[in-house]
């Protein structure tokens, strides 16, 4: 017996940068235009997520914070093998800096109940500051593994492993806990062609859809709106400044055999110092 | 009242008690991490316009020259937590010693700074929510002034502030750089990377109180326990101390490519692979490997970049290198704006012949290498 009944995964929707639609020529982001895709770290969470359902039983419920489109992610969650998606979503959440967005979160796994495990990405591609899970771990005052990259579950325990400087850290951790996940380690599995045909079925049937996704608000989940959103920030984006180009220095080596291109940097430059002789 | 207004403005906060800067100095198996020293050249020169003092909070067991060292580097007073316990970062009795000591201070500190590893990632979110104060993830500048609050939501808020500590860092993806700020409450705490801040010389005749703090431990602390900590002696991954890191990006166009990073830097002594932010989220190569603001700060003596745009994102943190070396398809690639040396070409080209014409250099005395053809 493993023990484990409710597990939860936090995910987010980013902005694609690796396509090009919604890239400005200065290099910044309209967001309106630029695609959507789960965080690539999240995705590792989910992964997690799944696998414990697999090897040791329970039901794994996603949970995301964003505007409506974001219930797209949740679908993608529920087609890998999520039982469940809920959306929280509220005007009243824009602006949220980590801390409120961690105190708007909790409010959640509280109106959700009991989690024996909670996964997160170690961090996300648009914010990149890996503070929002231990915030969360902390309001509810749970111990937490980051970095996580790979785990099991023995005798009602978490067995993870993360990634320290220059190695890693074997841990053992009472349940209920949260965990950031670092890798790739548990490969997702494809979707299959029942999770592809489930979710044609949510997107035409909409009754059917409201059974597995449940959009929820500040007032479902009993959260205080004055610690939510811009209000509930300590922090504020108080000025940008365009980060000045260096240089223009470089020295370009082109329009020549392959041969004699490198023949310049391995032989033109200190690189051949460093050669291992 | 208008910008140009001749009134002196009193700023709101001009009344409250100011505290200390503290940093948090991270020792692992009871070596101080440099980036402690770092945060206190950073802390000092914050402390110094605040016109407070600059404090460190060190944790572990048998501490040894730890506070001599964090005074002599820029520290007013230490405190100090030695506890067998200790001796092993874990969140929450870190967590719980480090916040108890700042809720007994009869001002909290003003500013508290923690590097950007995963000890200080892992514990500066828990102590920010504990405190519900601000934290900005990965700073790469701080400093201290003053901040004309005018809009927002919440109209209470509005007016002067009057020394903010301003924590500056790069935004996503994006060539502009975010200075974020957070006076309403204290401590206002930042990370920060290790090899972004410059220690000062250390002056071992200056001296400085040392504090041991108390060590009380709630037993729902021991909830999680380290079994054992492996460092890699593997040079592969040594991003910090190698002479050469050669780095691999999306333009390798699959994980294969790494075969092909790793030969090269086998070429060279003292050597290590580096990735950027794209590939890791790819999973062609472990997150230990990844370089940039999200991964490490590296400054070796080469850097070779290959197939790697160039985005802000990895720039942080490499740029410092004091030759870069890049090789790209895409003439406009915003590397080639900051490399020394760019190559334009096929990578599946470029590589192998480098490969070679280094291989062959290895049999051939230096001396023999001719230099540009």
């Amino acid at each position: 017996m493993s023990g484990i009944s409710d597990i939860l995964v936090l995910i987010k929707q980013v902005p694609d940068t690796s396509s090009k639609a919604g890239l400005n020529p200065d290099g910044t982001i309209d967001r309106a235009k630029a695609k959507r895709m789960l965080n690539p770290f999240d995705r590792y969470a989910l992964q997690a997520a799944l696998h414990v359902k697999k090897m040791y039983g329970g039901r794994v419920t996603a949970l995301t914070m964003g505007p409506p489109p974001a219930v797209e992610i949740l679908l993608e969650a529920i087609a890998h093998g999520a039982d469940q998606g809920y959306l929280l979503s509220d005007r009243r959440l824009a602006a949220s800096d980590t801390l409120a967005t961690a105190y708007a979160l909790h409010k959640c796994v509280l109106y959700l109940g009991k989690m024996d495990l909670i996964f997160t990405g170690l961090q996300t591609t648009d914010g990149d500051t890996a503070q929002v899970g231990p915030q969360i771990a902390e309001r509810l005052d749970l111990p937490q593994v980051t970095y996580c990259e790979d785990f099991s579950i023995e005798e009602g325990k978490l067995h993870a492993r993360r990634i320290v400087e220059g190695g890693h850290q074997d841990v053992i951790c009472n349940l209920p806990a949260l965990v950031t996940v670092a890798n790739a380690y548990h490969q997702l599995e494809y979707k299959t062609l029942r999770g592809a045909r489930l979710i044609q079925e949510l997107n035409r049937d909409e009754a059917l859809k409201n059974q597995y996704i449940h959009t929820i608000t500040l007032d479902d989940v009993s959260a205080d709106p004055e610690l939510c959103g811009l209000k509930g920030s300590p922090t504020i984006v108080a000025h940008t400044d365009k980060v000045g180009q260096i240089g223009g220095q470089c020295v370009m080596h082109q329009g020549k055999s392959i041969e004699a291109l490198v023949k310049e940097i391995t032989g033109g430059t200190q690189i051949k110092e460093f050669v291992r002789q | 009242m208008s910008e140009e207004s001749p009134e002196i403005v009193k700023p709101i906060n001009a009344d409250q008690p100011v505290g200390e800067v503290l940093v948090f100095a991270e020792q692992c198996l009871g070596e101080l991490q440099p980036v402690g020293l770092e945060l206190l050249g950073a802390g000092r020169i914050l402390a110094d316009k605040l016109k407070r003092p600059l404090t460190a909070i060190v944790l572990g067991h048998n501490l040894g020259d730890i506070p001599k060292t964090l005074i002599a580097h820029g520290a007013d007073k230490v405190y100090i937590a030695d506890h067998p316990d200790l001796e092993q970062y874990r969140t929450l009795p870190y967590r719980r010693v480090i916040c108890k000591w700042i809720e007994q201070m009869a001002v909290e500190p003003h500013t508290m700074l923690l590097g950007s590893t995963t000890t200080g990632r892992d514990l500066a979110p828990r102590i920010a929510a504990h405190f519900t104060t601000g934290l900005t993830a990965d700073t790469t500048e701080l400093d201290i002034g003053d901040y004309d609050h005018k809009g927002g939501s919440d109209p209470s808020k509005i007016g002067l502030y009057a020394h903010c500590l301003y924590a500056i860092r790069p935004s996503f993806g994006e060539s502009l750089k975010a200075r974020i700020l957070g006076p309403w409450k204290n401590p206002q705490m930042a990370t920060t990377r290790p090899g972004v801040m410059v220690p000062l010389k250390p002056d071992w005749e200056r001296t400085g109180e040392v504090i041991t703090i108390p060590v009380d431990i709630d037993s729902s602390d021991y909830r999680l326990a380290v079994k054992e900590t492996f460092r890699e002696v593997n040079q592969t991954v040594n991003l910090a101390q190698a002479d050469v890191i050669v780095a691999g990006g999306y333009g390798l166009g699959n994980p294969e490519g790494f075969e092909l990073i790793r030969k090269l830097a086998d070429c060279f002594d003292n050597s290590a692979v580096g990735a950027s932010r794209k590939v890791v989220d790819a999973g062609w190569i472990p997150y230990n490997h990844q370089i940039g603001q999200t991964g490490k700060t590296v400054r070796p003596k080469v850097y070779i970049a290959c197939g790697i745009s160039g985005a802000i994102q990895h720039r942080v943190g490499m740029q410092n290198s004091d030759l870069i070396i890049a090789i790209n398809k895409d003439p406009d690639a915003p590397i080639f704006k900051f490399a020394h040396h760019g190559i334009v070409g096929d990578l599946y080209q470029v590589l192998p012949e480098m490969i070679r014409q280094l291989q062959s250099s290895q049999s051939s005395s230096p001396k023999e290498v001719s230099s540009v053809v």
